[in-house]
Formats: structure tokens, C-alpha cells, sequence
């Protein structure tokens, strides 16, 4: 008769994961109750929180994929388990809100607690590893997306999380919020389409002439290297001479404080990886590739546009990769200058210790700068297959 | 002396080596020969437990390897792969000192040993002891990979592939050094190798393997007359066979007394060699000097003739 | 390094030092942006003072990253770790898409204003790059010299300490020093919570709307990041060196 040792193996990282789901579950407050915005508030644990209903099933589900998570080894049976987690417990966040809540008090707010980010890390961990291990292609893993951007808008939509403290903040300031939300887009991807436009010349032109190259690769790391607030300062000085000298600047909106200084801070260090990445996908384009294009009479524009560029791309695409991610992130920092942005919650919530208020900036940013992570990641992965493909 | 029993090793139902058997006299050089995938490099780290077997034991001077402790038994097993494995962050004089460092020899001695070495090598410590791997030809770092595997004076030395990443010319000058230094230490090798050539030139002995399984475990000569099997028969080369054979008897064994004209051959060239030489200047024979010059005999096509056949 | 490149250095950091720790030599050339007859130079507190707090909080946090994502490093790429190396290198994807204000601006609520919510920023984000270089240090060492290694009889700890870790330092420095940059900006945004540091000087210039604060500010963080950079720089080139990597002069 087979023993059941093999079955029943303990998988480490699957372990790890059961334990922090445990520590989440019976040690940690799940939502935190406040009787209002601005004093420290209370916890209370899962059973506490919900409904004896719905308190039961979320603790069966949970240690249902607790349980998953410490024995089952399939990815796929792993991700299944994450997945199912995540849709219990994201629901049960906003159900606990309304259900902490006493009615009619307008108030009180209730927001997640230790407990609840302790379970969402361990199910996005125990997601994360399963997908890893699945190696999905370019298009599952923009699949992957949707379906999780999908499920996320429709708790929005749906007002299920409407109880909870971060949507009261949203509600106060549902227009400054979308208001904001296309100033973070318009400084972060304005400012990469900038450095696009003068940086794939400039990588260019690099390319073709050595004697450029350190000197432009010098001057960009050295702005890259500076702190992101300090290149700001640096640049309100000369931008606020600028608006108070050039009428026409100041007609244009240029202020010494405000988005200027914070767009072309962004875009100077853009720069850097679009340059960069444009001489080393150019530079890793085969000799004899070339040298053949040239056997065959292609011109040097053509060798260009038919063969270097297309080879180069995936190289100079991760560069934008770099560029985008970076940029998402750094434009929270100009609202410190007045540039506007995701950055106006962070450090207005940081002034009012407010917590709900700084993660309605972060969350979006983060989540911006994940999705496009994940795509960028995507689509250098297919024109990598297709320049394979061409081979 | 190495007694090698029944090892056997398989990865998953893949079975890497079979039931392989043989001894390995002290002194003796020992190449495993054949294809790529036959377990050659698994029988040679199942030596010095690299890997570890699923059955049967390697003994040396009648002592079962798995009674000695893992790495004190590499500690006196030499051990060269090919592509060397120097440690590029440390200095050629360091590198060689890897083993006696571990052993915890004190520095005085461990600085006399590597000077020895590159002395040995035909490094001048001068020159190299300070230099770093990448600051090294490849037939220097093939000489350094060597001379850090013999550092702490092993009895036995395990080489796979160690001429592999030289190109042909380097290639025959470092087999003959390490023929040199070998006849010089009295080291006991067992050398892996695809190359026939180097097989023959380099081998006391020569085991066969093809398909995870030792086919042939004898000497050079026997292998060309007697091929145990069709694939060993086919290994061997069957135009290239009687030069093989050739090259592995002396001028000595086939002299005969008398004289005659030309440039004299000298008494320990090999009868390939001979023969070579009679076809080109076109003679029927050619005189015999000692190392000293001074005329001995004479070699005949005749006498090489009758050395061809049944001379095993 | 050329002499010019030499000068060039030693001229740059004298500036730094001479600014700040006697700033009001400089006073005439910020004059004319400070308007309304405000101060020219920084009056709220010592230049000095500043840097070495922020010099020291990016020091200490790094201190403490380096110890944990080398040591965590270490971990996942042996045996009994390996499990964990997948889900690490995507966590370190992940995690690098957080922008270091956004866990500045959450650690605030968690542990109230100052030094620490900035140095739990710095410590947590430095993590990344040192873990991301060090995983790619350790598992870029070839797999023969690892083999050479074992097969003259190193075990597990001679193999990491003497072979491996010392092939991996130019990688794991190049780690450091990255999160030494990132740790240098983050310390300056750091001011907007309080904690002692160089922002302090741009924050009061935005507050007071005085661009000569601001630009002083700026300039003075500016220098040091690009000096600290190009100092460690140098140092990952020596370590660099003596493997006979190649090494790009100019980067």
C-alpha cells in the first residue's frame, strides 16, 4: 500500500502563506471602526465584523485556501484558490463596512485593517507565485489583467465598497479626483511622448556618431541622478525668470511653480532610458544583417526603417517600459510644486494624517504603474517574437 | 590503486551509467573514451562524489570512498574540467593555492608549493603569480587549471575534457607536458575525452563507453587489434588503425643492425613517425642514433612491415 | 581618470562643503531671487546641520537594506531557498512599480511624523535594487567555477564566501548604490514629514514662496547625489576591476 508521505508534501512558500493567512484570520483586526474621520480608531476581527453568515463563509473560504495553499502544488489549483480568496474577501471588506456602520451615522468610518491587508498580500502572493510558475504568454498575462481590472471596476461600479472610508474620501472629491487623474496622465505620458520625440533622434544620432555618445550619456545620467525635488527646485528658478521676463511664457501658462518645472523635470529624465535603449537596440543589431541589407541594395534610410528600427524595437520599447513606470510614479511628486496630480491626495492626506485620503493617491498610481508594467512587459514580448519570427 | 565496482547511475528512468567496472593502477594514465552523452564526465564525478551513485562503490588503495568524509576526499582527489574553472577574482599564485589553503597549510609552505608549480608549468612566478585568469592565454590557463589541481600533491588526478578549449597546435604541446609531468609525479589519471587521438596518445589504458555502458577496458594496442565490439572496431578508425598502431611501438622495437645513407632517426621515435619519414625522402631505409647522435642500427620499410599485423 | 576629471571632482566637492557649511558667502548670487527683501540664504536652521542628518538617515536605512536583501539574497538562491526565487523576482518587479512617496506617505499614519515613517520609506524601498543585484550577481556566476569549486573539495559556506560573494560584489555594489540614489531623493521629500534633511530647505522656499531657498536647496542635494554616484561609482569600478570586467570609463 502506497504511503501518504508524497501526497501530503508540505510546500514551503505554500506554508509561509498558510501562516500568514492564519496570523491574518484569528491575530488581526479586520476593518478598523472610527467614530469619525480624524480620531484613531478601534479594530475588530473577522467574526466580529461581519454578519455570523457571512463571517462563516469568509472563515471557511479563507482556510479553505489555507489549507490550498500549504498542499496543493498545481499552479493552476493554486491560482484558483487565490482567485477564489480575493472574491471573498474584497466583497466581504464592503459588506463589513456597511455592516460596522451604525445606521444613519454619517460620521463614522470604517476602513480595512491590518487582518485584511494581511490576507490580500498573502492571496496576491500565493496569485503571484502560481502565475510565475504557469509562464504565461504576452496575451494570457494581458488576459490575467482584464479579468482582474474587470472584477475591480465592477466592485466600483456596484457600490459595494461605498461604506468604506476610502469611497467617503472619493465622494467628497469625486470631480478634483478624475480632475487630478488626467493631470497625473497628461504630466507622466505627455512627458514621455516628449522625450520619445527628441530622444529616438538623439539616440540616433548617437548611434551613428561615437564622438556624441559619452557626452550625452554623461549630461542624462547625471540628471538622472538627481533627486526628483531638487531637479524641480532647480528648474522653478530659471522658469519663474521666464514667466516675469517673457510675456508670451506667461501667456503660455508657464509659472516658476506649478506643472512646468514638474513636466520637464519628467521629461529630462526620460530621457536617459529612451536614449539609451535607442543606441543599444541599434548597436545589437547584427553586422552581417546589414552588411547584407547593403548587398541587396537597400538605401540607407531603408536599411533603417526595414531593418534597424524593426530589430531594435524590443530593446527601445523596454526603455519606454522604464520611462512610463518611472514617470507614473515620479509625477506624484509634483504636487509638491503645484503641478497637480495623484500627488495632491498623498500629501494632503500626509497633512491631515489621514491614511484613506493618501492611499486614494496611491492606489490608482500603483495600480497605473502595475497595468502598465504588465503591458509594456506584453507587447516587448510579442515584438521580440516577432522579430524571431522574421529570422 | 582505484577499484571501480558496478557503478551505476540514472537520472529518472534515463540511465546515465551502467554497471560499470574497472581498476586503475597507481601510476597508470586512464582515458575514458567515447561519445558525447555516453557517461563519461558522470562516471569520472562519481569519483569524487560530485555524484553521488545509485549502486556500487569506488575504492582507493582498498578504501571505500563513501567512508571519507565529501570534500576531504576532494581535497585529495585533483580534479580539471574543461574550461578550468579559475576562480577569476583571484590571482593565478591564489588560485593555485585554493587546496593547501583549505587544508590549513601554513603560508611559508603554501608559497613554496606554488612556485614549484608555476616552476613546473613553465610559468615564471615572476611574471605570472600575480596575474589575473583573464590576463592569461588559453594554453596558460589550461597550464594554471592543472597545476591548482596538483597543488596539495593528490595521488589521483580526475581531468574532463582538460584539453577541449585548446585549438590544435596548443593542444599536442599540452598533452606532452602533461605526459612530462606525469612520468615526472608518478599521478595516477583518469582522463575523460570524446578525441581519439588524444586517447591514444595520452592512455596506458583506454575504456570504451557507448550508451551508458563500458564496452572495452584495455590497452591502446589491444583495442586495435582485438576490438571487443563493432562500435569499438568503428571508434578505433579502421584506415586509421595500422598508423595507430604504429605510433605506439618504438623505433627500438624494430631496428635492425646495419647502416644506411641520410638523416639519421632517432632511436625513440615511434614507427609511425619512421614510416612517415621513409615514404617522403623516398628510401627503402634510414640509419638509427641514440639521444646522442652516435649511429646504432638502421630502420627498414621492411622491418616496419613485419611490426604491422601481428605485432599484438 | 584624467587629470581634468580629477580637478573637476575635488572643485565640485569643495564647492559643496565651502556652501554649506558658510553659506552666507554665496549670498550675493542668490540675492536677486529672493524678492520682497527675504533672506537670500537659509536662516532657519544650519546648512550643515541638514546634510548630516540626511547623510545619516540614508546611511543608517541603507545600512540596514543592504544587510536584509543581501541576506535574503543569499537565501533564495541556496537549496533550501529556492522555492522562494520565482515569487521573489516578480515581488521585486512588483514592487518597484510603488513609488518610494507612496510608502513614505502610508508609513505616516502607521507611525506618526518624523524620522521614522522616512526611514521605514527608505529602508523598505533601498531593499529592491540591493535584493534585484544581488540575486543577479549570485546566479551570474558561472556554472564551471562553481563546479571547480565543489570539485576541489569547497563546501557550501567556503563556496559562498570565498567564490561566490566575491564575484557578486561588483553587481550587489552597483545594487547599493542605486538605492543610495533613490534613498537620497526619497530623504529630501522626507522633509513633508518632518524628518530632519535637506528638503527642508526647497519645502521652506515652496511654503515662502523664496526661489533663492528653493534653488539653494536643490542645488546643494543635486551635488551631493551626483558626487555620492559618482564616488561609489568609482568604488564598484575597483572591485570591478580586479575581475577584468569590462569596464565603460565613461558610465
Amino acid at each position: 500500500m502506497p504511503t501518504l508521505r508524497p501526497t501530503l508534501h508540505l510546500d514551503r512558500l505554500g506554508s509561509v502563506i498558510a501562516g500568514l493567512i492564519g496570523l491574518a484570520l484569528f491575530a488581526s483586526p479586520f476593518v478598523t471602526y472610527r467614530a469619525n474621520r480624524i480620531v484613531s480608531g478601534e479594530g475588530r476581527l473577522l467574526v466580529d465584523a461581519l454578519p455570523p453568515a457571512g463571517a462563516l463563509i469568509t472563515v471557511v473560504v479563507v482556510l479553505g485556501v489555507a489549507f490550498c495553499a500549504a498542499l496543493a502544488r498545481k499552479p493552476l489549483a493554486r491560482l484558483a484558490a487565490a482567485s477564489l480568496g480575493l472574491c471573498v474577501i474584497f466583497p466581504a471588506i464592503g459588506i463589513s463596512a456597511g455592516f460596522v456602520t451604525p445606521a444613519g451615522n454619517t460620521f463614522a468610518r470604517v476602513s480595512p485593517a491590518i487582518g485584511f491587508w494581511l490576507l490580500a498580500l498573502a492571496f496576491a502572493l500565493l496569485a503571484a507565485d502560481a502565475l510565475t510558475r504557469l509562464r504565461l504568454g504576452p496575451w494570457g498575462r494581458l488576459g490575467a489583467l482584464s479579468v482582474a481590472a474587470g472584477a475591480l471596476a465592477l466592485l466600483l461600479v456596484s457600490g459595494a465598497w461605498n461604506d468604506l472610508s476610502l469611497m467617503k474620501e472619493y465622494a467628497n472629491r469625486a470631480e478634483t479626483f478624475w480632475r487630478e487623474a488626467r493631470q497625473h496622465l497628461w504630466l507622466a505620458l505627455g512627458s514621455m511622448l516628449a522625450a520619445c520625440l527628441v530622444g529616438l533622434p538623439l539616440g540616433l544620432a548617437s548611434h551613428r556618431v561615437p564622438a556624441l555618445r559619452a557626452a550625452i550619456l554623461n549630461g542624462l545620467g547625471i540628471v538622472q541622478t538627481i533627486p526628483s525635488i531638487a531637479l524641480f527646485g532647480i528648474l522653478i528658478a530659471p522658469l519663474g525668470f521666464l514667466a516675469a521676463n517673457v510675456p508670451l511664457a506667461a501667456a503660455l501658462g508657464i509659472r516658476g511653480i506649478g506643472a512646468a518645472p514638474a513636466f520637464i523635470a519628467l521629461f529630462l529624465y526620460s530621457l536617459l532610458p529612451v536614449v539609451a535603449n535607442t543606441m543599444a537596440g541599434l548597436s545589437q543589431v547584427p553586422a552581417d544583417v546589414i552588411e547584407a541589407a547593403r548587398g541587396m541594395g537597400l538605401s540607407r534610410r531603408q536599411r533603417l526603417v526595414q531593418i534597424e528600427l524593426p530589430l531594435a524595437l524590443p530593446v527601445i520599447l523596454a526603455g519606454i517600459r522604464i520611462v512610463l513606470v518611472q514617470n507614473l510614479g515620479l509625477a506624484t511628486i509634483a504636487a509638491l510644486i503645484g503641478g497637480g496630480g495623484f500627488g495632491t491626495f498623498v500629501f494632503q492626506g500626509i497633512g491631515q494624517t489621514a491614511i484613506d485620503l493618501v492611499l486614494l493617491g496611491a492606489i490608482p498610481t500603483v495600480a497605473l504603474s502595475f497595468a502598465a508594467a504588465i503591458i509594456l512587459d506584453a507587447i516587448i514580448d510579442l515584438t521580440r517574437r516577432g522579430a524571431h519570427d522574421r529570422d | 590503486m582505484i577499484e571501480i565496482e558496478n557503478l551505476s547511475k540514472r537520472y529518472g528512468d534515463n540511465i546515465v551509467v551502467d554497471d560499470v567496472s574497472f581498476t586503475v593502477g597507481d601510476g597508470e594514465i586512464v582515458v575514458v573514451v567515447g561519445t558525447s552523452g555516453a557517461g563519461k564526465s558522470t562516471l569520472l564525478r562519481m569519483i569524487n562524489r560530485l555524484v553521488a551513485p545509485d549502486a556500487g562503490r569506488v575504492l582507493i588503495d582498498g578504501q571505500d570512498t563513501t567512508t571519507i568524509p565529501e570534500d576531504e576526499l576532494r581535497h585529495r582527489i585533483g580534479y580539471v574540467i574543461q574550461g578550468y574553472g579559475l576562480f577569476p577574482h583571484r590571482t593565478v599564485a591564489q588560485n593555485i593555492a585554493t587546496v593547501p589553503r583549505l587544508l590549513g597549510w601554513d603560508k611559508a609552505r603554501i608559497a613554496a608549493r606554488v612556485e614549484e608549480l608555476l616552476d613546473l608549468f613553465q610559468l615564471d612566478p615572476g611574471e605570472f603569480a600575480q596575474k589575473f585568469p583573464h590576463q592569461l592565454s588559453g594554453g596558460q590557463q589550461q597550464r594554471v587549471g592543472v597545476a591548482r589541481a596538483l597543488a596539495a600533491k593528490p595521488a589521483l588526478l580526475l581531468m574532463d575534457e582538460p584539453f577541449g578549449a585548446l585549438d590544435p597546435v596548443i593542444r599536442g604541446k599540452a598533452q606532452d607536458d602533461l605526459l612530462a609531468i606525469q612520468r615526472r609525479l608518478g599521478t595516477t589519471i583518469v582522463l575523460v575525452t570524446h578525441d581519439m587521438n588524444e586517447a591514444f596518445h595520452l592512455g596506458d589504458r583506454i575504456a570504451v563507453m557507448d550508451g551508458a555502458r563500458l564496452l572495452q577496458y584495455a590497452t591502446p594496442a589491444q583495442l586495435l587489434t582485438h576490438p571487443a565490439e563493432a562500435f569499438v572496431e568503428q571508434l578505433v578508425g579502421t584506415v586509421e588503425r595500422p598508423f595507430r598502431l604504429l605510433s605506439l611501438v618504438t623505433v627500438k622495437d624494430a631496428m635492425e643492425p646495419g647502416s644506411a645513407d641520410g638523416e639519421p632517426i632517432t632511436v625513440s621515435a615511434t614507427l609511425r613517425d619512421a614510416l612517415a619519414q621513409l615514404i617522403w625522402r623516398g628510401r627503402p631505409a634510414l640509419p638509427v642514433a641514440d639521444a646522442s647522435g652516435a649511429p646504432i642500427g638502421r630502420i627498414s620499410v621492411d622491418g616496419i612491415l613485419k611490426h604491422g599485423r601481428p605485432l599484438a | 581618470m584624467s587629470a581634468r576629471a580629477v580637478i573637476l571632482r575635488v572643485a565640485a566637492l569643495l564647492l559643496l562643503v565651502v556652501f554649506v557649511t558658510a553659506p552666507q558667502l554665496f549670498a550675493f548670487a542668490f540675492a536677486p531671487l529672493a524678492a520682497n527683501n527675504a533672506p537670500a540664504i537659509y536662516n532657519q536652521g544650519s546648512l550643515l546641520a541638514l546634510t548630516l542628518s540626511h547623510l545619516r538617515i540614508v546611511f543608517l536605512a541603507t545600512c540596514a537594506s543592504t544587510a536584509l536583501a543581501v541576506a535574503l539574497g543569499i537565501f533564495v538562491t541556496r537549496p533550501k531557498g529556492r522555492e522562494f526565487l520565482p515569487l521573489s523576482r516578480s515581488l521585486v518587479n512588483i514592487g518597484q512599480t510603488f513609488p518610494p512617496i507612496a510608502v513614505l506617505a502610508i508609513a505616516v499614519p502607521l507611525v506618526g511624523f518624523g524620522e521614522k515613517p522616512t526611514f521605514i520609506a527608505l529602508f523598505l524601498y533601498g531593499l529592491l535594487p540591493i535584493f534585484e543585484n544581488t540575486l543577479a550577481g549570485l546566479t551570474e556566476v558561472s556554472p564551471q567555477t562553481l563546479e571547480a569549486a565543489r570539485g576541489m573539495g569547497m563546501n557550501a559556506r567556503q563556496r559562498l564566501w570565498q567564490v561566490e560573494l566575491p564575484l557578486a560584489l561588483p553587481v550587489i555594489l552597483a545594487g547599493i548604490r542605486l538605492s543610495v540614489i533613490i534613498s537620497l531623493g526619497t530623504a529630501t521629500i522626507g522633509s513633508t514629514v518632518a524628518a530632519k534633511g535637506l528638503g527642508e530647505v526647497i519645502i521652506a522656499g515652496l511654503q515662502s514662496n523664496n526661489i533663492a531657498f528653493i534653488l539653494q536647496g536643490g542645488l546643494v542635494v543635486a551635488l551631493l547625489a551626483v558626487l555620492i554616484h559618482d564616488g561609489l561609482g568609482l568604488t564598484e569600478r575597483m572591485a570591478a576591476r580586479k575581475l577584468g570586467r569590462f569596464v565603460d570609463e565613461t558610465a
